[in-house]
């Protein structure tokens, strides 16, 4: 009894969640064979979410399916080419399992809707608990199923599922009150821009007797009498010469509607422009200014209809936009509190995209979160990482150099060109996070490390999943790895710069460390005598062992002097091989290198 | 209370209104108008009529009609029904809750709705979306609502549906025993002070009739409540008459009367243009048919529990020769008269069990020609047209047959059209949904039990017979007597005991 009563305390705030949703949520989407895409099946989040992924995996088919489900009306079509593998015969269907406000009126329809429960993962028929006290609460979520099937005679059928699995039609006013706001890539696409039926700005206008009033106002002006007195004369003797065919006379002109072209789709905003070569303002349609501003102001009349229902897709988000308007526009939609799905192949997308939830789309049309705590960093100091084809992500600065020259060795050529990146992964904490979340995230990306005692079995597991793309040194750090294999005559070598001249300020560190004050190279090495490579190796390490309170400080800056930057590993891997020491790096490296080679299309290589 | 003030009271913003409305005092003109009102008045959603039965469906259809579009109105049953499909697999039913609750017998439809009344208080977004759909619900007959009907009522009123209840504890006739009557009074007594209460008092069903009629009819009702006997020893109202008869039959399924008792109960139905006579048993009903040599069909009602029952075992029996023979069987003895197990039914099984092989003549060849049909085809079609052929030798008034008559015409009839369903769940299914739209009422003259005349109304009834063992001193007993005064508008004929007087009738 006792500890009901505990449970009856804490447990109801989670528990308790408002029966009808203030946005319209999709909680998961399915797509079997629809265009590329064999399978999918995708819980998003409800805010932002952005879909990476490379070239042709299926991002926009992501959309379109989205948009195709929600289409305002029964007047779409689909072609041989909307199923998969252009085969029509099994159809294909787009499902999502959404939460909806009841302002969708989705209680409201001909056929009650009954709530299906959404349990976090999946839309189940509502669970009963046995009333045992030791049972989680139920969270008590409704949702609703929508699928739309393309059957194998090429038509669409938008129904939703009831929980026993019983079909009902969907109706289009219900796709219409949720209202998909789509941006495609397929650009001049202006519809909601436009008065057409369930565009953006009919809902905003939400007249219905417009049109008709409109369509009656044009049917009054006499358009006979605007014509030339040519022109009048040319009707007058077609006029003439259909009465002698007897055949119907009497002519005038008038509005005739054709089908498909409905007055809604002549009637669009307008909007005031300054050109430069007039000095007063011209109206123009808002349709003709460019993609970006189209884009824009689309959103805005959708934002501007204050329903929190809808759901906007937009592919390729940045497209028409300079950097700063892409910035303000994912701001915007982060302030938004409704949900929205966009693709991008923008650095600068990604880096403003932070409160935003990242997926990754692979080519076999699996989708992953990029775990947003672990990425975060990551987004806003290197957005590229997540964009290239293959992202190589090295511990720190060192490791982006030293492994960027292998790699450019390797592949004989730029790297760049394969849509391969380096990047830096800012220490290892951040780079097995990282790595973590891009395995998750099924992101196509190789690491390079620092051997490191911490986490041994997160790094166990990586390691497992990835394979030779992983690799760690054995012991220690980069530095401390090539310099413990350059042969014992050529150690001083390292200390030399691009000019083959002793470097003043390593001399300083290796003198600072061994207590003397000539930094002359001849008395570094008489004091340090059989301890030169250790004293080098510790100085490239910025280690800071031994040293008194007051030098700890400057010690651990010495590796800045030596290798502790891009150019510094560059200069490392080229001294690495110089030095003598390749031949012992080459068994623990080259199948590394191999696994970046296959990523390239190359094959297994023994030597650089 | 005027009725007015109880259009008024409806009309409230109270969340929760209980209005006790004894019979012929216009709930279904309130109601409906109410409904009508409401449904017009609302921007969104609909409005929810829940009835207990298929009649009271059908008139408030009658009276909806103009705003049908924004009103809906079903049984109580039929909205746990629907919950119960779509949620099979929550309340671990099968796919078709319908034919689950037929199987488990007579209270199979309250399970189902024990089910759903769990489900509506453990999800509580299931109410909610109800609740949104129907901002408004009047449930009507509420009395008739067994606990777990209530609890759905109120699951959908805590949800947020304002609720308009009508009631008469005084016409709660499907209580059983005196725990369920005194349940009954205890619910409607407590919904009665968690609403604000109202009733209607205006006896109009007998505006057009007898006035008098009525208000002795709604005195009469409190006299019930208060548990005394009605009194019919001094001047009765105009319209109201009073025939002391006995029954003289020994069985049960007879009824007879001597000459000089008879004369003046033939002479009420046979110059009557209408009469609905009314009797509280199933047998009384069955042998009274009898009593006027079945020129009085019975009022089959709404329900159909011999059909139900046989497609439950033709559903779960087919294949099977003689337990389908046997359903066939007792679906016949049930709906006919004259077809006894003696009469043919055990030469139909023993036909069955030996392959219909035995030469025979006359009406045993019949018989054997209507079990052929089974032993060919032993599923629903092969008892179609045993049946179809059955009719046939009726209506032919062939030799061996001509002691059969077919009672309940419809039940009979319904039970042929199964042969062309490929399931007989299906054809039920069918069946039920025609019968549900055509909602069809009794022949201007039947016979019919209280039980099925509950929400009915007509110009004349007859009510036999009035006795000890029909209206014994129940509380039950006290309903039932109540529901069947208050049907007739103009003329009430009770046909009482001197023999075996009712102790809730002083008849001086």
């Amino acid at each position: 009894m006792a500890d009901k009563s505990t449970k009856a305390a804490t447990a109801p705030a989670k528990a308790a969640v408002s029966p009808g949703a203030d946005t319209a949520i999709i909680r998961q989407l399915t797509i079997e064979r629809f265009r590329g895409i064999k399978f999918l099946k995708w819980n998003p989040a409800p805010g932002l979410n952005v879909i990476l992924g490379g070239g042709d995996v299926g991002k926009s088919t992501i959309l379109d399916a989205i948009a195709l489900l929600l289409n305002p009306s029964n007047a779409a079509v689909v072609s041989e080419s909307d199923y998969h593998c252009r085969e029509s015969n099994p159809g294909f269907t787009i499902q999502a399992v959404l939460s909806l406000p009841a302002s969708t009126e989705i209680s409201q329809q001909q056929k009650f809707s009954w709530p299906w429960e959404w349990n976090g993962k999946e839309a189940i028929a509502p669970l009963i608990s046995d009333g045992e006290g030791d049972d989680i609460p139920t969270p008590d979520v409704p949702a609703y199923r929508f699928q739309v099937r393309g059957t194998s005679e090429m038509e669409l059928v938008w129904e939703i599922v009831q929980p026993n699995d019983d079909v009902e039609v969907l109706s289009a006013a219900v796709r219409r009150a949720i209202g998909v706001v789509r941006l495609g890539s397929d650009d001049r696409n202006d519809r909601d821009l436009r008065l057409v039926y369930g565009s953006a700005l009919d809902r905003l206008i939400a007249d219905q007797g417009f049109k008709p009033r409109i369509g009656k106002k044009i049917a009054e002006i006499n358009l006979g009498e605007e014509l030339s007195d040519d022109a009048k004369k040319s009707l007058q003797r077609l006029d003439d010469a259909l009465r002698e065919g007897l055949l119907p006379s009497g002519l005038e002109l008038g509005l005739t509607s054709a089908q498909g072209i409905s007055i809604g789709a002549l009637i669009g905003l307008l909007a005031s422009k300054k050109l430069p070569e007039n000095s007063e303002a011209t109206v123009l349609p808002l349709a003709s200014w460019g993609a970006g501003t189209r884009r824009m102001a689309t959103l805005q009349i959708a934002a501007a209809t204050q329903t929190k229902t809808r759901i906007a897709v937009i592919d390729e988000v940045e497209r028409g936009l300079e950097p700063y308007r892409v910035r303000k526009l994912i701001e915007s939609l982060h302030s938004e509190s409704t949900q929205t799905f966009i693709t991008t192949h923008s650095a600068v997308a990604i880096n403003a995209a932070t409160d935003s939830t990242l997926w990754y789309l692979d080519p076999k049309g699996n989708i992953g979160e990029l775990s947003q705590e672990k990425i975060k960093r990551q987004q806003e100091r290197d957005p590229e990482t997540f964009l290239a084809r293959l992202a190589v992500i090295a511990e720190g600065p060192t490791e982006v150099g030293f492994v960027s020259y292998f790699l450019q060795k390797a592949i004989k050529g730029s790297p760049r060109d394969h849509g391969i990146r380096v990047c830096d992964g800012q220490g290892t904490p951040a780079v097995l996070g990282l790595l973590e979340a891009m395995s998750n995230g099924g992101l196509k990306f190789a690491g390079f490390v620092d051997s490191t005692t911490e986490d041994p079995a997160r790094w166990r597991a990586l390691k497992e999943k990835m394979g030779d793309l992983l690799f760690q040194w054995e012991s220690g750090s980069t530095e401390a790895s090539v310099i413990k294999l350059v042969e014992d005559g050529k150690l001083t070598e390292l200390i030399k710069d691009e000019e083959g001249a002793y470097d003043p300020e390593r001399r300083k560190t290796l003198a600072d460390r061994l207590a003397i004050d000539d930094k002359g190279l001849d008395a570094i090495v008489t004091k340090a005598g059989s301890n030169l490579r250790a004293v080098i190796i510790a100085a490239a390490g910025g280690n800071s062992e031994g040293a008194s309170n007051e030098q700890a400080k400057t010690w651990k800056k010495h590796g800045k002097q030596w290798f502790k930057s891009v150019e510094g590993g560059r200069e490392l891997a080229q001294k690495a091989e110089a030095l003598g020491a390749w031949p012992q790096i080459k068994p623990a490296l080259m199948p590394f290198l191999n696994a970046v080679r296959a990523f390239a299309g190359l094959s297994v290589s023994e030597d650089l | 209370m005027s009725d007015k003030d109880v259009a008024a009271l409806l009309d409230s913003s109270e969340a929760l209104v209980v209005i006790e409305a004894p019979a012929g005092c216009g709930k279904t003109y309130q109601g409906a108008n109410y409904a009508r009102r409401a449904a017009l008045a609302s921007s969104r959603g609909r409005t929810l009529i829940l009835t207990h039965t298929h009649s009271a469906c059908a008139q408030f259809a009658k009276e909806t009609r103009a705003v049908s579009g924004k009103l809906e109105i079903k049984t109580i049953d039929s909205l746990v029904v629907q919950a119960a499909r779509v949620y099979h697999k929550s309340l671990g039913l099968p796919p078709d809750p319908s034919a689950w609750a037929r199987e488990q017998g007579n209270d199979g439809f309250k399970q189902l709705g024990t089910h759903v009344a769990s489900l509506l208080e453990a999800k509580p977004m299931i109410a909610a979306a109800l609740a949104d759909r129907y901002p408004v619900i009047i449930a009507d007959e509420h009395q008739d609502s067994h606990a777990d009907q209530h609890s759905i009522v109120m699951a959908l009123h805590r949800a947020g549906s304002r609720l308009r209840v009508f009631g008469d504890p005084m016409q709660a006739i499907y209580a059983r025993g005196q725990k369920a009557v005194d349940a009954a009074r205890a619910q409607w007594d407590m919904l009665k002070t968690s609403g604000t209460f109202g009733e209607l008092t205006h006896p109009h069903r007998w505006r057009s009739g007898s006035p008098n009629l009525g208000d002795w009819i709604l005195q009469a009702r409190e006299t019930l409540k208060s548990g005394g006997p009605v009194d019919i020893s001094g001047a009765l109202p105009p319209g109201l008459s009073v025939i002391a008869a006995d029954n003289t039959a020994q069985s049960r399924a007879g009824y007879s009367m001597s000459r000089d008792h008879r004369r003046p109960v033939d002479n009420i139905v046979n110059s009557a243009q209408s009469i609905l006579v009314l009797s509280s048993q199933n047998d009384t009903v069955n042998a009274l048919r009898a009593f006027w040599n079945r020129r009085l069909p019975i009022w089959e009602g709404h329900t159909r529990e011999p059909l139900g029952k046989l497609v439950t075992a033709l559903t779960q029996k087919a294949g099977e020769a003689p337990a389908v023979a046997g359903a066939a069987v007792t679906f016949i003895e049930e709906v006919c008269k004259g077809f006894s197990r003696s009469s043919h039914g055990d030469r139909f099984l023993q036909e069955i069990v030996e392959g219909c092989r035995k030469a025979a003549t006359g009406k045993p060849a019949l018989i054997q020609e209507l079990a052929r049909y089974i032993l060919v085809e032993p599923n629903h079609a092969g008892v179609a047209r045993c049946l179809k052929r059955l009719e046939e030798l009726v209506e032919n008034k062939t030799s061996g047959f001509t002691d059969v008559c077919i009672d309940y015409r419809n039940e009979f009839r319904d039970a042929i059209k199964l042969e062309h369903f490929i399931a007989p769940e299906d054809g039920l299914g069918e069946i039920n949904r025609r019968r549900t739209y055509a909602r069809p009422m009794p022949p201007s003259k039947s016979i019919s039990t209280i039980h099925k005349a509950k929400g009915l109304e007509c110009d004349n009834a007859l009510l036999i017979p009035c006795d000890k063992v029909h209206f014994p001193g129940t509380d039950a007993a006290r309903c039932k007597l109540y529901v069947a005064l208050s049907r007739a508008r103009r003329s009430l004929t009770l046909v009482v005991s001197a023999a075996s007087p009712s102790p809730l009738l002083k008849i001086g």
